[in-house]
């Protein structure tokens, strides 16, 4: 040994020591960090959907009132960076937002102030169109029209454009201030109520002949109004085949004006319980459902359903939005979501959603406020009062996701009743996702909770055999050989499940029931007919440990059997076939996936750790407890059963707890062979989708940061949580059993 | 523990419990066989597939007849009618691959020595007769139509090799091109343009489109020069199919082939399926580039996993103080094993390519912004995503090393006058290595075996290159890569023709089964040994 170095290396190597002792402490509480990182991230992306929107002033423009003269409508260009103000005589003005100056200020219609005419009236709909109603009476449609231009270097700037979309002189509107109108290419529909006070109603085709020459027809009509009070509204929805209107005493009518006419009036119900007059009249983004606000403040969403009494669709109040305390006298809606912005005459602004019945947002009281309007993107708002525009940016991210969307039942349009329902997208740009996760949920429990009743007695009583009464050497093959099992990729049981046993199953239906019924028969004639061999050599051999093997032939004869029995059993319980009798008789439909291979599936899956984790707290008891028990002169079931068993209880219920979060958070299997529909319904003949299953169908079309992506996340921290509860349930079990037992080892 | 009591044992056999004994035994032995069945499904079917059958030749009570490989055969169940099912191949022909057809309706069965087998590269297998040979580009003195067809076939397939050395050239002079391309962008970005070319401006890139060009144009004309060189089929109704003889892949006479042949053609067709590229959407050829994205998936899984893992490992249980914090810890740890694998690929979308590649592409590649180079999935975010997913049965597996090492060993050396690290590296980690070793190997069962987290984190169902090959940097990280596991659930459900994908599926399901489960053998028995080495028996 080399003295004269030591003291060096006694140095060196307390230096390493130490910064090993850095390094490792370092990583440890790294990595130990990282678990903490994973679930705060997760729950991180999803928290989003649970804020609450925000607004603030972007920015207030003075106006010179005097100068434009009543302003009829408002509107923003997507970018927040051009307002405009509809105004008198005919004339629409832009002005910047940044600096406020006005950009441009030109006419609606060139011709008309030559011919002395004036705008009386506007109506506004879908994304910066306006009905213009002239003090001659006629009618026009306009659409503005913003044109963003991007240069070399990527600096934007916004072009814009009036065109025109149709004009109907010889209209003949009275009362302009409630007409409405709706226009595009292909034809238009006005409603205004008449001199005479019935609603009456234009609707002009647009045809092209051969020869590219353009000719319109109009169709006229006058509608009797059998509502109790004096017409206050009329709305129209986008493409002008379904007319509102709404009464001074709180009646509402509709009309259908899809068909030629005569146009039928297919409601005509009292839309307020107190008779207040209907104030506001807003069809929702979608066209589905109508906006109600009446005088005293109260602001409903109505769609039609079908109703018991009648044949179609009747008009039904759904949705109650909270109400205002003065009288709503505007509604606009978003044009992205079913968001709704309300003003009430005390100058109060609401952003309130439909189908999530809550309030997102309110803006500031300001008096005196004339109207208001929201960009197409629905991230801004602007509000005119005299003399000032304001603008507000809206942050509104998720608007259609909240704790009730995704936990409780809801009321979509189209829908009879409130239902659970997950249908994330569709191929409409109108579609409102539906977001609840109970279905989801429920098919996690209901594939879990079938997989559990096939694979815990399976496992379980497999695990009590293999540790109390199976040859030791057998078992020493045994147990590695399940713990193998275990091992087998997911993909491909559910590959197997759902492209192998499914088919199986479905051509073999009866065979599968009738063995299951047969296996414990035969048993029982096995043991009786075993029984009477009982004491014999071959019983004593074979009683050592061997059973297992003994009772495959029963297996396999009862299986046999069954396929013998079958076709007679079907014939005479099912009149020869099972699956239209199922339909028939009990009316469900059999799913080629469904629960019961599914049940196999994730069984398979279940069962090698339920029976390793059980069976090492069956074995790991101290060995002096069986001893006693049998020196006691119990037979070795009544030790095993009485007291073996008793004893792990503990370690045998933490082995199912971890089954079932091993199951529940399957992916594979369930992808594949569950059929992935969203349907609330525990028979076993169905399919289901699950939480896990759901994520890898949805996430690769989900937009980073969108609602969907951010609910993905949500269930997937739900289902972190429930397996990281049942792993920590099943752990202090699992500890407590080892500290209980300890003190025999 | 033997209960051999005599009053008791002839008393009463119900009495005693012996019934339910058995029941216990029986709900083992049908695990067991659930177990052989599904494995014995996966290897019959999976190594089945590549065998040569027999083309048998029905002629219908129709008077019409048809050639194809026996595929199945059923009672059905109601009408209780013989059926058979023929594959009969031909898809360009008949439009789909499998027929049934009722025993009684055949009114012969033959097997014809002279019927040909071809596999093609598209549209499937043709079955049916060979007519003559039409190859004008291949000088041929054989009269004999049958030694005509292969010795000019061979000949194309020869030349073919020209076009395979082509195709790699056009990808390498297109990768030189997009390298170029960005380099420009880069430069451009830099400069302040804003604005994206895809034209060639650099020298570079107009030398490399040149080239490029002209590889192309040479590739066209050796195509056209070959697809000349044809081959006339006929089905078993006589109807004839004229065949280019470079779309045929291999030609095999399956009812004259003798044994050692059809060994010879399965010996043949494994070599394809290990080392080949994979045909007509994956139902077809090799799964080379399947084989080595799995290997090369858990080679960097491991890279990350095992350090890390054996760190965390070895904190828990040498460094830290033993308290309710370790403790707590533990289990976490322990739950993390448990913990659904999709949500690690949530976390893995979210983490590594949203927040970590995202912030690479907008600080390194920020002239590609927007298309994402990291910023999307990748065979290094899988990896890191599965390494995540497997530190837990590593640090598992140290942690239960070293506890199963007598506390006497460590104050052995201790005592001895060493270091707290000398310890652990000389005397603690060589012996709790089995262990350790275990842990990895079931580590990596599971990563090979997993494929939810993938499907979300860069995995594909054809990726159009390796993420290792020759040209710089070599090491290509952030491409999309193809997996074992994934092109079973591809395959088997998004492939259009499932029924004809079948056979194809079990046998990449056979290969994946086989290589986890000899992993997963390999740990459990090491794993046992180094029990029976450290357990004290006490009872």
């Amino acid at each position: 040994m080399d003295i004269k170095t030591n003291p060096r290396t006694l140095r060196w190597a307390k230096r390493r020591d130490k910064a090993a002792r850095w390094v490792i402490t370092i990583g440890g509480v790294l990595i130990i960090g990282a678990v903490v990182l994973m679930l705060l991230l997760i729950l991180n992306v999803s928290i989003p959907l649970f804020q609450q929107p925000s607004s603030n002033l972007l920015k207030r423009l003075s106006v010179d009132s005097d100068a434009l003269g009543h302003i009829f409508a408002i509107g923003i260009d997507d970018y927040k960076e051009v307002v405009y103000a509809i105004h008198e005589p005919n004339d629409v003005t832009f002005f910047d937002v940044q600096s406020g100056e006005i950009l441009e200020r030109m006419t609606l219609d060139g011709q008309a102030s030559k011919q002395g005419i004036h705008v009386t009236a506007i109506d506004h709909w879908s994304d910066h169109r306006y009905a213009m109603f002239w003090s001659d009476r006629g009618a026009s449609a306009v659409e503005i029209r913003f044109i963003p231009q991007f240069d070399s270097s990527g600096s934007r700037t916004i072009n814009f454009e009036v065109t025109s979309i149709l004009e109907m002189r010889d209209a003949n509107v009275s009362n302009p201030g409630i007409a409405r109108m709706r226009a595009d290419a292909g034809g238009a529909t006005l409603a205004f109520v008449g001199d005479d006070s019935m609603v009456q109603v234009v609707k002009s085709t647009a045809t092209e002949d051969l020869f590219g020459e353009v000719s319109t027809k109009n169709e006229h009509a006058s509608l009797p109004t059998p509502l109790p009070g004096v017409i206050t509204l009329l709305e129209l929805d986008d493409p002008g085949i379904t007319l509102y209107a709404g009464t001074d005493e709180g009646y509402l009518g509709r009309w259908d004006l899809s068909g030629p006419a005569p146009f039928v009036l297919t409601d005509s119900l009292k839309a307020s319980e107190t008779g207040s007059p209907i104030t506001a009249l807003q069809t929702v983004f979608g066209g589905v459902s109508i906006a109600i606000g009446t005088a005293n403040g109260d602001f409903a969403t109505w769609f039609p359903v079908t109703s018991e009494s009648s044949d179609g669709k009747r008009l039904q109040k759904i949705h109650r939005l909270p109400s205002h305390t003065a009288s709503v006298v505007d509604v606009v809606p978003s044009l992205r979501d079913k968001s709704l912005i309300t003003r009430d005459s005390d100058g109060n602004v609401r952003i309130a959603h439909m189908t999530t019945e809550r309030e997102l947002l309110s803006l500031p009281t300001e008096k005196l406020l004339e109207s208001h309007a929201i960009s197409a993107k629905g991230d801004g708002l602007i509000l005119y009062q005299k003399g000032a525009i304001t603008i507000w940016d809206l942050h509104k991210p998720h608007p259609e996701a909240s704790f009730s969307t995704l936990f409780k039942k809801v009321w979509y349009e189209g829908y009879d009743k409130p239902e659970f329902v997950w249908q994330s997208s569709a191929s409409s740009d109108d579609y409102e996702p539906k977001l609840s996760l109970i279905p989801l949920m429920f098919g996690s429990f209901k594939g879990t909770l079938y997989a559990m009743v096939f694979a815990v007695p399976l496992a379980l009583l497999a695990a009590l055999y293999t540790s109390q009464f199976l040859r030791p050497e057998i078992a020493g093959v045994v147990k590695p050989a399940v713990e193998i099992m275990a091992s087998v990729p997911s993909v491909v049981i559910g590959f197997l499940i759902a492209l192998w046993l499914a088919p199986l199953v479905e051509g073999y239906i009866v065979e599968f029931f009738l063995s299951i019924i047969l296996i414990p028969v035969v048993f029982v004639v096995f043991i009786m007919i075993w029984r009477l061999f009982d004491g014999s050599h071959l019983h004593r051999k074979v009683e050592r440990g061997l059973e297992f093997i003994a009772v495959v032939p029963v297996l396999l004869g009862s299986g046999f059997i069954a396929y013998l029995l079958a076709p007679t059993v079907e014939q005479a319980l099912f009149g020869g076939d099972l699956k239209i009798w199922l339909y028939e008789s009990v009316g469900e439909r059999y799913d080629q996936r469904n629960a019961i291979v599914i049940a196999f599936g994730l069984g398979f899956a279940a069962i090698p750790i339920i029976f390793t984790m059980a069976e090492d707290a069956l074995s790991s008891l101290p060995q002096s407890l069986k001893a006693a028990s049998l020196a006691l002169g119990a037979s070795r079931w009544q030790t095993a059963w009485r007291v073996v068993l008793p004893s792990a209880s503990p370690g045998i219920f933490a082995a199912v707890i971890i089954g079932f979060g091993r199951v529940i958070g399957e992916t594979m299997i369930v992808l594949m062979a569950t059929g992935n529909t969203p349907i609330i319904d525990w028979s076993p003949f169905n399919g289901m989708r699950t939480l896990s299953a759901n994520i890898a169908v949805e996430i690769p079309e989900a937009p980073v940061n969108g609602t969907l992506y951010r609910v993905l996340f949500l269930s997937a921290a739900i289902l972190f949580m429930l397996t990281f509860v049942l792993n920590t349930a099943a752990e202090v079990i699992r500890q407590r059993l080892r500290k209980k037992y300890g003190q025999f080892q | 523990m033997d209960n051999s009591n005599k009053q008791v044992v002839s008393s009463n056999f119900v009495g005693r419990g012996e019934p339910q004994v058995w029941a216990t035994g029986t709900a083992l032995s049908i695990i067991l066989l659930i177990a052989v069945v599904l494995i014995l499904v996966v290897a019959l079917n999976g190594l089945g597939y590549f065998w040569p059958s027999n083309l048998a030749q029905f002629n219908l009570a129709d008077g019409s007849s048809v050639i194809g490989e026996i595929h199945g055969e059923e009672v059905a169940k109601r009408s209780g009618t013989d059926r058979v099912q023929l594959k009969i191949g031909n898809r360009d022909l008949y439009g789909l691959d499998f027929r049934w057809f009722d025993r009684s309706d055949i009114e012969e069965t033959s097997f014809p020595e002279n019927a040909i087998a071809l596999e093609r590269i598209e549209y499937g297998n043709f079955y049916g007769f060979l007519k003559h040979t039409d190859a004008p580009g291949v000088e041929l003195d054989q009269d004999d139509t049958r030694d005509a067809f292969e010795l000019a076939w061979k000949d194309i397939k020869d030349q073919q090799e020209t076009l395979a050395a082509m195709d790699g050239e056009i990808r390498h002079i297109n990768y030189e091109l997009k390298r170029a391309r960005s380099k420009r962008h880069k430069r451009e970005y830099a400069e302040g343009i804003t604005t994206r070319t895809e034209n060639p401006q650099s020298p570079d890139e107009i030398d490399a489109k040149a080239r490029l060009d002209a590889v192309a144009s040479e590739k066209d004309e050796t195509v056209a020069r070959l697809a000349v060189n044809v081959a006339v089929f006929t089905d078993a109704a006589g109807t004839e199919k004229e065949i280019r003889l470079m779309d045929i892949e291999r030609v095999t006479r399956p009812n004259a082939m003798s044994i050692s042949e059809k060994v010879f053609h399965y010996l043949d067709k494994l070599v394809e399926l290990f080392l080949g590229e994979p045909r007509e959407s994956n139902t077809e050829g090799g799964l080379f580039p399947a084989i080595f994205g799995t290997v090369m998936l858990v080679f960097l899984m491991s890279l990350f996993s095992f350090p890390f893992g054996i760190i965390a490992g070895v904190y828990l249980r040498e460094y830290a103080k033993q308290g309710i914090l370790v403790r707590t810890v533990r289990i976490a740890v322990n739950n993390l094993a448990g913990v659904p694998s999709i949500v690690y690929g949530i976390f893995g979308l979210g983490f590594f390519i949203y927040g970590i590649g995202g912030a690479i592409d907008r600080v390194f590649f920020t002239e590609q912004l927007p298309t994402p180079t990291f910023g999307s999935g990748g065979i290094l975010w899988a990896s890191l995503t599965l390494g995540l997913l497997t530190v837990p049965v590593v640090i598992v597996a140290t942690e239960e090393a070293l506890g199963t090492i007598p506390q006497g060993i460590r104050e052995g050396s201790l005592s001895l006058g060493a270091t707290k690290f000398q310890t652990l590296v000389r005397v603690l980690l060589p012996m709790a290595s089995p262990g350790i070793l275990t842990g990895f190997i079931l580590a990596m069962a599971r990563a090979a075996g997993e494929v939810a987290p993938l499907m979300i984190t860069g995995v594909v169902k054809l990726a159009p290159s390796l993420p290792i090959d020759g040209q710089f940097p070599y090491i290509h990280a952030e491409r999309k890569f193809m997996h074992l596991g994934f092109h079973i659930y591809d395959v088997g459900f998004q492939s259009p023709n499932v029924e004809a994908a079948k056979p194809m599926v079990f046998v990449t399901a056979l290969l994946l089964v086989l290589l986890v489960l000899v992993m997963s053998s390999v740990a459990i028995f090491m794993r046992n040994r180094m029990k029976k080495r450290f357990s004290v028996s006490d009872f």
